[in-house]
């Protein structure tokens, strides 16, 4: 049968069956901790790590305490997260041609992720209440169908509250933007000058950097972090010797009287953040850097161009998807690091990840776990839109480039 | 490009990894050969400790470090050879379990051969499974229709994304103590379930958990591949009569061989750095890794004391363990150079 | 009109004031502490901060970022909060102000017992006492007639009629977990035998006493949580709070915990008493520890005068008063609940205090390390103490103390 239609996506009913069998299985795998993370948030302790799941889900304590949702809510609000998926993925690659036409494409992108937070917050602030609160009127007038309208699900932002507002969570939340933004523009910068280098060499001293770099992409990150410690510490004292040198001194003096303490400074982790992970945005941007044909910067040089001009002129619009590829990366590495930030970084300038396992850590009553897990929670939530925006980007980037190489 | 222009361009991104990465290996890598020590006197100290109504005082001596004229503790420093290694190792007592036979009995019982009996087998053992897992996932998303796929490679990436230390707890919740899924697991088989309570479970469990988080990986990266498997070579395939099992077999998995290879890579280098399983899972117990025992020389007791040789001298065993990894992948590479160059 | 803009100036401090309640003094400079995180720091530090510019740091990893801030110059905080062994490195690196001057000029408000005095100088004001001691449900007692335990015999025979009567998952919780925990319930049992850690800085816990107290916990395990393994406080508190668990031998600081309402399934139901001895009228089987503040050095004597006044505000009669049920305080004012009977009853007969000395961080290491050899049946009793003073010797070698 098959053979009559040589069509090797054709599939027999079994094979179907198992697909989506197989799937459905790995999406509940792939999702249902997390699922359970969030459920868990918007509970009181007792529900929280109540023993029967049911009760855990509809949470009768919480329920009993004042909020609730109704099966109109869910259903709404069910609605309006397929649209806030849809909207981006949708709209996101028009969007951007619409607003940022010619190469300011990453200024529109900017442009567009702000607009997306502002629709957000007004359709999630607002409208969705608003047109839950009028439903539940209107059908609670409706025998029957006015069961709908019942509170179902009991559920409680306190454990938010307690946390971005009791806790001053917005405080690390914009240290982890500061970290992250840094590190991600800063390794690119410096990755895709050194990539596209060594892709346009093939000389010893190329290869054996790349095999370092290698190298270093394998270290465990503790070793590096004990040589780190003791030089953050007294980088004071480390500093004080080129303060006291003669003329870079009175130099160095104009910017601050003493020398700076590297403990503590979002720039030095930054730094190093940038530095462990330039291993990775090496190789993997020459890889991409290797799909662009050579002719492309020879024809420019014959133009007239320098090696930098052609570089920045030529080869970088053609880069865009591999740069947004690798940059993503980068954001997982800065924003999901636990080790170095919590090493180098005081209480001040803390990110998010370290902070929240001060929270484990923290004399655990179940409410304080409980905020706990409501900051988990909300540490995700930036990687959860990272991701719906730039999924296509993640899969588009990766077959057009580096997987190649 | 002449080497002028290249030194620019490579400059900035040479310096840091200099600054950041071989700086301090090359500390750690000489600090392991050496021994600081603390000089301490001994003093004979009243110390009074509270009480509710009196205080109780005592006296005694007690072993105090030597603080300089600046303030700092005073150290000496000696140089020790291989001492600190050969504490880490134990060549002898190897040895002597090897004579008499007993040839696990170094691996469950001295502290750097459980962590690399540990490493080296959850390192072995994840690999096939992220590899299967995540092709099959591939495989399984590319025959799906079209409108679905999106919302599922979006669900997939989750376990990716996530911050490791979140997505290790999570998990653990589900099965620590009275957990969601033990409760469902003694419901089902009617026997009373302890996932922590004996090394291979958790063992289990950590091994569950780097297979659900890196899995993903390798699924966006066979995605990616499979999106350019030459569709007329699957066609002729076909009409040659091949199998499914055939086509996957002679047409697809070598087009992604040399992506096997990257994910391959990229895993076993992660894989042999697990840490952040034996903290979620407090796992130190039954077993522990090779960097979990690096940043256990490294936490500092009640007393401040930590273990710097000891902690130089085991990421040092660490980075051989890893470079002999990645010999296959050296050499490859070497080839690859000298053909091309 | 001057008089006028007196007045309105008099009445804005009065106002403000009465914003920053209780606080005798305005805080004019930033001060900040890293403490311990439990109720008691909780509470202690919230009322330092009605003083205004205040900052407080609560972490379980106290103990690894102290010495390191501390040492960095100006000090990253002015206070720390501190335990009778987390003081040690501070003090063995000389990290803290002596602190006789200030309780000269401030101090009224504390008791010559609260002073931690090393080689005559103060340097650290005592606040709490805090040990483990036996918390028990004293519904079941009653319910199957048993007696308070008062020795760790009793315990195991008690243990074994509630898991006859089967009213609870298991009659035994325990801070068992791998490492600190562990290692601090060898400490307190071995303590009990009369054991002795050290022969000047060699180890000597390879005898009969040591191998009594392991097997003492190996049989505690029998009616444990098959977990215990992974239990820290904060777990056995849960299963306490949750109605698993009929004894534990828990913190005091977490007595409070079996009260509180909006967590506990067993308010008013757990009896708080002495830690069992090992042996028929024996000492209580448990270490006593202290909670306290000191003062960074690395600070001018302003700053660390204003963090002084800052850090006795926490201190005082009011924060006692408000608190009486969270910890066994030992500022004045304090009169105790009958949560405290268990630390109180401990102290009385007569628990010792931990052995805090530079040794016994680098013993502790290798108990709560190795101990678990043994109870998992990995290792003989005998050599689990060999690994341990193997452990210790090879660390202490390091460290340059042998």
């Amino acid at each position: 049968m098959e053979n009559t239609i040589p069509n090797a996506m054709r599939q027999p009913p079994w094979l179907k069956v198992g697909t989506y069998s197989f799937l459905l299985f790995w999406i509940v795998v792939a999702a249902f901790p997390l699922f359970w993370v969030v459920v868990m948030s918007f509970k009181l302790p007792v529900d929280a790590f109540a023993s029967n799941p049911l009760e855990v889900l509809f949470g009768p304590n919480t329920q009993s305490e004042g909020e609730a949702l109704s099966l109109i809510d869910l259903a709404v609000g069910g609605f309006f997260l397929v649209v806030a998926y849809q909207l981006p993925v949708r709209l996101a690659q028009p969007g951007l041609a619409l607003f940022a036409p010619g190469g300011q494409r990453f200024m529109g992108g900017i442009f567009l992720g702000l607009a997306y937070l502002v629709i957000l917050y007004v359709g999630f602030g607002f409208l969705l209440p608003g047109i839950t609160a009028a439903l539940e009127v209107v059908l609670g007038w409706i025998p029957l169908v006015g069961l709908l309208a019942k509170p179902l699900v009991g559920i409680t932002l306190e454990h938010y509250y307690a946390v971005w507002i009791d806790n001053t969570f917005y405080e690390q939340f914009k240290n982890s933007i500061i970290v992250t933004v840094g590190v991600v523009t800063i390794s690119l910068t410096v990755g895709t000058l050194a990539a596209y280098a060594l892709s346009r060499t093939t000389s010893a001293i190329a290869f054996w950097l790349l095999i370092a770099a290698l190298v270093f992409r394998a270290l465990p990150h503790s070793v590096l972090v004990t040589g780190y410690m003791p030089v953050f510490i007294q980088s004071r004292e480390f500093f004080q010797m080129l303060w006291d040198t003669p003329i870079l001194g009175v130099v160095l003096s104009a910017f601050s009287e003493t020398p700076p303490t590297l403990y503590g400074q979002p720039l030095a982790v930054i730094a190093v953040l940038v530095a462990i992970n330039q291993p990775f945005t090496i190789w993997m941007l020459r890889s991409f850097f290797m799909t662009v044909p050579k002719d492309l910067d020879e024809a420019a040089r014959i133009d007239g161009c320098s090696h930098f001009q052609a570089f920045r002129q030529v080869i970088m619009p053609v880069m865009w998807p591999g740069v947004i590829t690798t940059g993503l990366f980068s954001f997982l590495l800065a924003y999901n690091d636990y080790l170095v930030t919590s090493l180098l970084l005081d209480n001040q300038s803390q990110t998010m990840v370290p902070a929240i396992t001060q929270y484990f850590n923290r004399e655990t009553t179940a409410t304080d776990q409980i905020e706990a897990i409501a900051a988990a929670a909300s540490i995700t939530a930036p990687l959860f839109l990272l991701v719906m925006v730039f999924q296509k980007q993640i899969v588009s980037g990766l077959t057009a480039g580096a997987v190649k190489g | 490009m002449n080497r002028k222009t290249f030194y620019l361009f490579v400059g900035p991104s040479l310096i840091m990894m200099l600054v950041f990465i071989a700086a301090p290996l090359i500390s750690v890598f000489i600090g392991s050969f050496y021994v600081t020590r603390s000089v301490y006197e001994d003093v004979t100290v009243e110390s009074c400790t509270p009480g509710f109504t009196t205080q109780t005082c005592t006296t005694e001596v007690r072993r105090k470090p030597i603080i300089k004229d600046n303030g700092e503790v005073l150290t000496n420093t000696v140089f020790v050879g291989l001492d600190t290694y050969r504490t880490l190792l134990q060549p002898e007592r190897v040895k002597r379990a090897f004579t008499q036979g007993q040839w696990l009995e170094p691996f469950r019982t001295i502290d750097f051969y459980k962590a690399l009996r540990f490493t080296v087998m959850f390192t072995l053992i994840t690999l096939p499974f992220v590899l299967v897992v995540g092709l099959s996932i591939a495989m399984a998303v590319n025959n799906c229709v079209r409108t679905l796929r999106g919302p599922i490679i979006f669900v997939s990436l989750l376990p990716f994304i996530i911050t490791p230390v979140i997505g290790a707890l999570s998990i653990r919740w589900l099965f620590i103590g009275d957990g969601l899924i033990t409760r469902g697991l003694e419901q089902l088989t009617g026997q009373d379930i302890s996932m922590f309570a004996q090394g291979w479970t958790i063992e289990l469990l950590m091994l569950f958990y780097r297979v659900w988080h890196v899995a993903p990986f390798a699924f966006v990266i066979f995605y990616a591949g499979l999106q350019t498997v030459n569709q007329d070579t699957l066609d002729a395939a076909t009409v040659d009569g091949a199998s499914r099992w055939e086509r996957l077999r002679y047409v697809i998995v070598p087009h992604l061989q040399p992506l096997i290879i990257f994910v391959t890579m990229i895993h076993l280098m992660d894989a042999y750095r697990v840490f952040e399983e034996v903290i979620g899972f407090s796992s130190e117990a039954h077993v522990i890794s090779l960097q979990w025992l690096t940043f256990d020389y490294l936490t500092p007791d009640d007393s401040g004391n930590r273990a710097i040789s000891r902690a130089s001298a085991s990421s040092m065993l660490t980075m051989v363990g890893i470079i002999i990894i990645l010999i296959p992948v050296l050499r490859r590479t070497w080839r690859e150079h000298r053909t091309g160059a | 009109m001057r008089k006028l803009t007196l007045a309105a100036l008099l009445g804005s401090a009065l106002v403000a004031t009465g914003v920053q309640a209780e606080c005798d003094f305005d805080n004019p400079e930033p001060v900040s502490i890293l403490a311990n995180s439990f109720e008691a720091w909780k509470v202690v530090t919230d009322a330092m901060a009605e003083c205004g510019n205040f900052e407080a740091e609560l972490d379980n990893e106290f103990r690894t970022k102290q010495p390191t801030a501390f040492a960095s110059s100006p000090s990253l905080y002015e206070i720390g909060g501190v335990s009778n062994s987390t003081i040690t490195p501070l003090l063995n690196r000389d990290l803290i102000r002596p602190l006789d001057d200030l309780v000269a000029k401030y101090g009224d408000q504390v008791r010559p017992a609260q002073l931690i005095k090393f080689d005559g100088e103060v340097k650290a004001v005592a606040m709490m006492i805090n040990t483990q001691h036996l918390m028990y449900r004293t519904d079941i007692f009653d319910q199957l007639g048993l007696d308070v335990p008062t020795t760790w015999h009793e315990v195991l025979r008690a243990a074994e009629t509630i898991r006859e009567a089967g009213v609870v998952d298991y009659p035994l919780g325990g801070t068992f977990q791998t490492g600190w925990n562990l290692g601090e319930e060898f400490v307190n049992i071995y303590l009990g035998y009369g054991g002795e850690f050290f022969n000047s800085s060699e180890p000597a816990v390879n005898n009969d006493n040591g191998v009594k107290t392991l097997e003492l916990m190996k049989a505690l395990t029998e009616y444990m949580d098959p977990e215990y393994l992974v239990s820290d406080s904060t777990y056995v508190q849960q299963q306490f709070q949750q109605g698993k668990i009929a004894m534990a031998n828990l913190w005091s600081s977490r007595a409070a915990a079996m009260n509180n309402e909006a967590e506990s399934s067993v308010v008013g139901k757990v009896g708080m008493a002495a830690a069992p001895a090992v042996v028929d009228g024996g000492k209580p089987a448990t270490t006593l520890w202290w909670d306290g503040i000191v003062i960074a050095k690395n600070l001018s004597d302003e700053a660390a005068e204003n963090a002084f006044r800052v850090a006795l505000e926490g201190l005082d009669e009011d924060m006692v008063r408000k608190h009486r049920e969270v910890a066994a305080w030992l500022v004045p004012g304090y009169e105790p609940t009958p949560l405290a009977k268990g630390a109180i009853e401990s102290v009385q007969g007569g628990a010792p205090s931990y052995p805090s000395r530079v040794e016994i961080g680098l013993m502790h290491t290798a108990l709560g390390n190795n101990v678990a050899d043994f109870l998992t049946g990995k290792q003989s009793a005998e050599a689990t103490l060999r690994a341990i003073e193997s452990d210790y010797r090879t660390a202490a070698e390091e460290q340059g103390l042998l």
